[in-house]
């Protein structure tokens, strides 16, 4: 008999101050450490982009988070892919120059890594990206021509029948802002993720596709003191490279009625446990996932962020650990079988219920 | 795709719920009222008055022109 596959999604919002997963896909090494453990990790492109660096786990599945949210809905499932056809996304507002170095990035990867990046495609607008921190101190933004990003990802699409779409989108050079600053140093809120997010999930929204979002910037004057959980983003040209890794092996999204038709596809009710920040629970897919009785919800602690949504407040069951090492070991036990509770010292009594 | 499109950030509050599906549903449902929920979260909870403090941004597409 083979036991059940132990299914966990690791959640780390984007553009909410995370401390761990907040900045250069600085939540990677958890993931990594997670997917050890796991048989499948499902997981976003906050967690596993780190610009110029990512890394490979066999077993992950690189979701946007607009799909994220609907798979945890149960209304789209997740069909693994042997290698996905990509396409490419530039917004008419970056400078040629800038251009050519993602395009020379695409290169790269095809060349390298030999993803399957076929076509590419110009903006008919500049996009037109603006950045803005809401009251909680999140950052989100606007974009001034979405349709222009829609009709190039539907060009993409319908001509070069594309199966996933990276999008470069020029970005505000924000040098000499305090948001920024902190961002260097390791501290604070990113600045162009919620932005980020906006563009992804547009396309997502649309076409049911695999997207994801690389900005373009230019580059930043070399700073003695910038921190390690931001370094990645500082190595070279473009953001794009882990973005392209991330696409060419991206879950396929399925609707409920195709998964009957197949077995490999990954669905809600195959969920056994969530890992997110603990202030971060009040996000579509936590609120999702809260009401199937089969996942497990662990809120660690330490992974602090602007957000104060936590499992009490919203009246969510969960596990409140104080550490993602902790997380680990819940889901050691729960795949064991090991009921966490019977790790400590102190063990309740026996509940007796009443007649 | 070819009539303009805009993306709006939108903060509501919304009553708690007994169980977290209703509140989601409660959620899509407000931010409904301005547009297409792209993205939201509960950022906070007031304990007192029972009430959710959500954000989000929704897209709205413009209406066709009329001839």
């Amino acid at each position: 008999v083979n036991p059940r596959p132990l299914t966990v999604v690791l959640i780390v919002p984007t553009g909410v101050g995370a401390s761990i997963g907040g900045f250069a896909g600085d939540a990677l090494p958890v993931a990594r450490a997670i997917a050890q453990i796991s048989d499948t990790l499902i997981t976003h492109p906050n967690v596993l982009n780190g610009a110029q660096l990512y890394w490979p786990i066999p077993n992950a599945l690189y979701v946007e988070g607009y799909a994220l949210d609907k798979f945890a809905a149960g209304c789209w499932g997740l069909q693994p892919v042997h290698q996905n056809r990509i396409g490419l996304i530039l917004d008419a507002g970056i400078e040629p120059d800038l251009q050519l170095r993602h395009l020379q990035a695409v290169d790269a990867a095809r060349a390298t890594l030999g993803l399957n990046i076929t076509d590419c495609v110009l903006t008919d607008r500049p996009l037109q990206v603006e950045l803005r921190i809401s009251e909680s101190g999140a950052s989100w933004g606007t974009i001034g021509n979405p349709d222009s990003l829609l009709r190039a990802a539907e060009k993409l699409i319908k001509q070069a029948r594309v199966e996933a779409i990276a999008v470069v989108a020029r970005f505000p050079d924000d040098e000499g802002s305090l948001a920024l600053e902190n961002y260097r140093r390791g501290k604070g809120v990113d600045p162009l993720a919620g932005a980020e997010a906006v563009i992804s999930h547009l396309v997502v929204r649309t076409f049911k596709i695999p997207c994801a979002h690389a900005p373009a910037l230019s580059a930043l004057p070399l700073d003695p003191h910038l921190s390690p959980r931001s370094a990645a983003e500082e190595i070279g040209y473009t953001f794009l490279p882990c973005v392209l890794a991330g696409l060419g092996k991206a879950p396929q999204l399925v609707a409920p009625e195709n998964q009957q038709h197949n077995q490999l596809s990954i669905t809600a009710d195959q969920v056994d446990a969530v890992v997110i920040p603990a202030t971060a629970c009040g996000g579509s897919a936590i609120l999702s996932l809260s009401g199937r009785s089969s996942v497990q919800i662990i809120a660690v602690g330490d992974n602090k962020t602007q957000m104060q949504a936590t499992p009490e407040k919203l009246g969510i069951k969960a596990l409140q650990v104080n550490s993602y090492l902790e997380a680990i070991g819940v889901l050691v036990a729960k795949r064991a079988g090991i009921s966490p509770a019977s790790l400590g010292a102190d063990i309740s009594s026996l509940r007796r219920l009443s007649d | 795709m070819d009539r303009p499109m805009t993306t709006h950030f939108i903060s509501a509050e919304v009553d708690l719920h007994d169980t977290a599906e209703e509140l989601h549903s409660a959620i899509e449902i407000e931010l409904q009222k301005h547009g297409e929920p792209l993205r939201w979260a509960v950022t906070d909870v007031d304990v007192d008055r029972q009430k959710a403090v959500v954000e989000g941004y929704v897209l709205v597409e413009a209406s066709p022109a009329k001839a």
